[in-house]
């Protein structure tokens, strides 16, 4: 039969009459002793060899236990130096006798402490005592070091003085399975009908698959568990797999998603949303104001006269507008939103693909640029994820129920909603949810019912409610980012990018 | 966020409960929407609030909604007002750009340190929010005791030097003056000062004049308030030293300007109500406009009309009438139900005069919520049917964006602002050159950082921002972006062309235009796109080894090695082969 290099070789030295060990086959094979052990267990299961296993113990020393064999105990080296300073007679300095007994270091404490247990004598008041009636020479713990530095077989010995061995780490017990090998009848059978060594190869190739080679060769062992090369490939940027993951939950619950313009007058980012003209977050600190181009070229001057107007004189019979200037040229003054609510304003109005008939749910997860402080958590420019449903008579439960399902699908529970003012939401609430892993309450985004001053001029007539919350707070939330900075942006850190956990 | 602080004591002597834990108050406080953000040295709340209900800057203002949410008030109350005495002239110099005033006089006050603090706190925040940082509504407060007002001077007259004339103020009444001074035109001693200065002279030299100078820097006359001693008040900047309120005063003159009379009136209001809740008399001033005569403060209530059909389905519960009415009581408001035309329940709403975010029956209906408890209610998954999807161009850059991380690319998410220097002098270019990439900046106006002053116009400059941000990093660095930039283009509509661009680099030890070639190729490849390259000139590359991309015979972009000048100003020292173009090139 053939066999592989390792296995023919084993049952080929393994006798029938003796067991031999793993380790004197691998003596007489020159293979490495796993190898020896594996082949004997492939051997075992084709019936070939038996291999017997039991628990050996033996005691070895230590490094400490073989420098003692060499240079005595250190309890001993120190009553020598006492006798020599003739401490059996009268009591000697401590300082004179170590420094006698050449002890250093560790050594010498180790020496003290098992000096007064064995006998040798007493300190006391730094001056030492010697027995002069102690043996050093038939201490037993020597003895023992002495005859286990011969035999790792401690089985003569007393179990006293080996467990003191042992708590002096002098000695270490071990533990070793030995296994024994015997060729079996059939082995016998077959090694007499003759064995023979099959071929190693290194790579499997088109010749010894065509040729039927492969049956009859063994293939080469390569040490599978080593580590290979690095590869880092390319994946897909780790907040852009959150807005993915983002828009399949959203698509999943029924919403389309929406597109438009980054530049955009602020009518659509403001005076749509019956955010007044005057308003704070409208002055320069808030807004990226455009330089060059300043003015949008076209806006459509029927929902601009309507807009005016719920700005000036609110809508409804009582309605009551804004006590601030309006301006058309402010209006169509251009600015990076600083919402996608911009995009809601522009299909809500029936502007970017035609008037919308009740239900409807739009979502968007883009860019919004807010001139604020750069810090750990906030960024000058980041996504929104911005959402609306558009349907007869809904209510602030359904918002609440809208948001329980979407946030739900992140691992955020127990939403708690904060009564809030919006200028253009009323009822408005502030969501906040419980941290995932921290447990902390923290608040997720921004909602709300748009106000009628802000459909009745986009001509919306039925209810629609809305709400926002930042992807960047929602991959933090998520994933435990400390500083957005590291992952967004041209100050990424690409090793971080690489070693990043995906997200599913 | 702004805060307002209140002193948890004060609250409990206000609210008249005096065994609220400060827990139990901070707890309350949220039901109100207050949120707790922390205490002051001194121990006081820090409260965030929304700036809607303007009425709860001040603690007397918390400290009643407090005891409409425990049911200790209940309904509109209105303090009563004394008859006007004193009159606030408006003279015509006063300056066209803040020809509002109004005003109240304040009678019995008992001004502590606490509720002086206090007053001064409400009229800062009411600066910072309803008076837009005092350009729409600035308010003054003055002992009255300091004013002698039955026969206020003719200061437009002086100043203006016309002929004096007979004002319609009447013998007998006190009177202060609103007018417009020259900037020069009269001295007076502002607070925190010991000179006489002019109004010009405190915008030079005073430091509350410095900070609102832009205010009225622009203005022929400066706004000015006289009584019969002389300029006491200097709007919307400081007011004299002479009637600096105290702790000893007991008689207080409120006077507001602005550029709008609702806005001042009802900041008016607030001030009003807060002193009245220390237990002040409010009397009515006599405002005289050269056409117009009005009696202030304002506490008249307004209604809204509110169906209880959209009360109950705004809110998703079914409410009795009665149950509406109560929750207006407790929210401060009162209602009347009725019926309208169509035979529908309907509220007429009576609302305070202190509220100013009343604007709608909406806005009912919130308040309506906030008492029954918005917290309360179940939420419920809308039961509407719609089929969700993802906008054409998202699907486009995913497909796009897959193919290039199959090939082995990073995928990177930059920044879509950037400075001049990044977009294009660090990559060799001129705004305007004929080159791709050299478009014409969208510009951000007074930018806050000099690192951000444009969109950028490609996305090359920030990849190689990128690769200069990682050298220590290890090679291959294969780096790709889908994403934004935009350049002016006057014929859209809002004169910026915004598009996604595809822009790849590809840096290690042997990277060459191969590899970028061949990147390109199995990106056209797979989108069944024509693809050609054609040699071309570009400045940010190496000539001889770049070329412009065209697809089905658009040119779209631009491929080639990185010029070693680009590199090096980078802090590069591998080449770099890259290659961008317009994603809609590949629909």
């Amino acid at each position: 039969m053939q066999l592989p290099h390792a296995q023919a070789a084993v049952v080929e030295t393994a006798s029938a009459d003796e067991a031999q060990s793993v380790d004197d086959l691998a003596a007489a094979t020159d293979l490495p002793p796993e190898t020896v052990t594996g082949a004997a267990f492939e051997l075992e299961e084709k019936g070939l060899v038996a291999v017997d296993e039991h628990v050996d113990e033996t005691t070895v020393l230590t490094d400490e236990g073989r420098e003692y064999v060499d240079d005595g105990l250190p309890e001993v080296r120190l009553y020598e130096a006492a006798v020599a300073a003739g401490a059996d007679d009268d009591p000697a300095p401590m300082g004179q006798v170590i420094g006698a007994s050449d002890l250093e270091g560790p050594q010498v404490d180790i020496a003290l402490s098992n000096y007064a247990r064995k006998g040798y004598g007493a300190i006391e008041s730094g001056e030492i005592t010697a027995d002069p009636d102690a043996d050093p020479d038939a201490d037993p713990e020597a003895e023992a070091l002495v005859a286990l530095a011969e035999s790792d077989d401690a089985s003569g010995l007393g179990d006293d003085v080996v467990d003191q061995l042992e708590r002096r780490d002098l000695v270490e017990r071990r533990e070793t399975t030995v296994r024994e090998v015997v060729v079996t009848e059939r082995g016998v059978t077959e090694l007499m009908a003759g064995i023979e060594t099959a071929e190693t190869v290194g790579q499997v190739t088109p010749e010894l698959l065509t040729s039927g080679e492969w049956e009859d060769v063994e293939f080469a062992e390569y040490n599978v568990e080593a580590d290979a090369e690095r590869v880092d490939g390319g994946k897909v940027h780790i907040l852009r797999q959150t807005a993915e993951r983002v828009k399949d939950v959203l698509v999943g619950m029924g919403f389309q998603e929406m597109e438009g313009p980054h530049v955009d007058a602020d009518f659509w980012i403001n005076d749509c949303l019956f955010m007044p003209q005057d308003h704070p977050a409208r002055t320069h600190w808030d807004r990226f104001a455009l330089e060059n181009p300043t003015e949008i070229d076209h806006l459509p001057a029927d929902l601009v006269e309507r807009v005016e107007r719920a700005h000036r004189e609110g809508v409804g019979e009582d309605g009551e507008g804004y006590h601030s200037p309006w301006d058309e040229d402010f209006a169509r003054a251009l600015a990076l939103r600083g919402h996608t609510t911009s995009l809601s304003a522009r299909y809500l109005s029936g502007e970017e693909i035609g008037e919308l008939e009740p239900p409807q749910r739009f979502f968007s997860v883009e860019k919004v640029y807010r001139n604020d402080t750069l810090d750990p958590t906030h960024l000058l420019e980041f996504f929104q994820i911005e959402g609306w449903v558009m349907a007869e008579d809904l209510s602030v439960r359904d918002l609440m129920g809208t948001f329980e399902e979407f946030y739900a699908q992140f691992g955020i529970t127990d939403i708690e909603f904060k009564p809030h003012y919006n200028p253009y939401t009323e009822p408005s609430f502030e969501l906040f949810g419980t941290h995932p892993t921290t447990g902390e309450l923290v608040e997720i985004g921004n909602s709300g019912i748009f106000r009628p001053e802000m459909l009745e001029p986009l001509g919306v007539d039925c209810d629609v409610m809305a709400w926002g919350l930042a992807l960047e707070r929602l991959l933090m939330l998520m994933y435990g980012f400390e500083d957005i900075r590291d992952i967004h942006g041209t100050l990424c850190d690409l090793q971080l990018l690489r070693d990043t956990e995906v997200t599913y | 966020m702004p805060t307002v602080d209140v002193d948890p004591d004060e609250l409990r002597e206000l609210t008249g409960h005096e065994e609220k834990s400060d827990d139990e108050l901070i707890d309350d406080l949220f039901g109100l929407g207050l949120e707790f953000e922390g205490r002051t040295e001194e121990g006081t709340f820090e409260l965030e609030f929304a700036p809607d209900r303007l009425d709860r800057l001040s603690v007397e203002g918390v400290a009643r909604s407090l005891r409409y949410q425990y049911g200790d008030a209940r309904g509109v109350s209105v303090p009563s007002t004394n008859s006007p005495e004193w009159t606030i002239e408006v003279d015509e110099s006063v300056p066209d750009e803040r020809p509002y005033v109004t005003g109240a006089v304040i009678r019995g006050v008992d001004l502590d340190e606490d509720a002086l603090d206090s007053l001064i706190q409400l009229q800062e925040k009411l600066h910072a929010t309803m008076g837009r940082q005092r350009a729409k509504g600035a308010i003054g407060i003055h002992d009255l005791t300091m004013l002698k007002g039955r026969d206020a001077l003719r200061a437009s007259d002086r100043s203006s030097g016309d002929e004096p004339r007979d004002g319609p103020a009447t013998e007998g009444e006190p009177t202060i003056r609103y007018v417009g001074v020259d900037p020069d035109g009269d001295r007076f001693v502002p607070l925190d000062s010991d000179q006489e200065m002019t109004p010009a002279e405190v915008l030079e030299n005073h430091q509350t004049g410095e900070k609102y100078a832009d205010l009225v820097r622009d203005y022929d006359r400066y706004p000015a308030i006289y009584d019969d001693l002389g300029l006491f008040s200097f709007p919307p900047v400081i007011n004299g030293r002479r009637t600096e309120v105290s702790t000893d005063s007991r008689e207080l003159f409120v006077e507001m300007t602005g550029t709008d009379q609702w806005t001042i009136d009802k900041m008016l209001n607030v001030v009003c109500y807060a002193l009245a809740a220390r237990g002040a008399t409010i009397e009515e001033v006599t405002v005289e406009y050269p056409d117009e005569e009005l009696v202030r403060p304002d506490l008249s209530t307004k209604t809204k009309t509110v169906s209880h059909d959209r009360v109950e389905t705004i809110l998703g519960i079914d409410l009795d009438p009665e149950e509406v009415v109560d929750l207006a009581e407790r929210a401060g408001l009162e209602a009347t139900a009725g019926e309208n035309e169509a035979g529908e329940v309907v509220y007429e709403v009576t609302i305070p005069p202190y509220r100013v975010d009343v604007l709608h029956a909406v806005d009912v209906i919130d308040d309506l919520g906030r008492a029954y408890g918005f917290n309360e209610l179940e939420p419920k998954y809308p039961d509407v049917g719609t089929v969700g999807g993802r906008h054409e161009r998202s699907r486009l850059e995913d497909a796009a964006r897959n193919l290039l991380v199959g090939l082995g690319f990073e995928d990177l998410l930059n920044f879509h602002m950037i400075s001049e220097a990044e977009n294009y002098e660090r990559l060799d270019l001129e705004a305007g050159d004929d080159a791709y990439g050299a478009g014409e900046p969208a510009t951000i106006k007074e930018p806050y950082s000099e690192d951000y002053t444009m969109l950028r116009t490609w996305v090359l400059p920030s990849l190689l921002m990128v690769l200069e941000n990682n050298t220590h990093r290890a090679y291959p660095q294969n780096l790709a972006e889908i994403g934004f930039a935009a350049h002016v283009d006057e014929s859209e509509n809002t004169k910026v062309a915004e598009r996604r661009s595809v822009g790849a680099v590809l840096a290690h030890h042997d990277a060459a235009y191969e590899d970028a070639r061949a990147s390109l190729q199995a990106l056209a490849r797979n989108f069944d796109v024509d693809l050609e390259t054609s040699a071309t000139d570009h400045p940010t590359f190496i000539d001889g080894r770049t070329a412009a991309v065209v697809i089905d015979g658009e040119e779209v972009g631009v491929i080639g090695e990185v010029h070693p000048k680009v590199l090096v100003e980078h802090d590069l020292e591998v080449p770099v082969a890259a290659f961008e173009f317009d994603l809609e090139a590949l629909r």
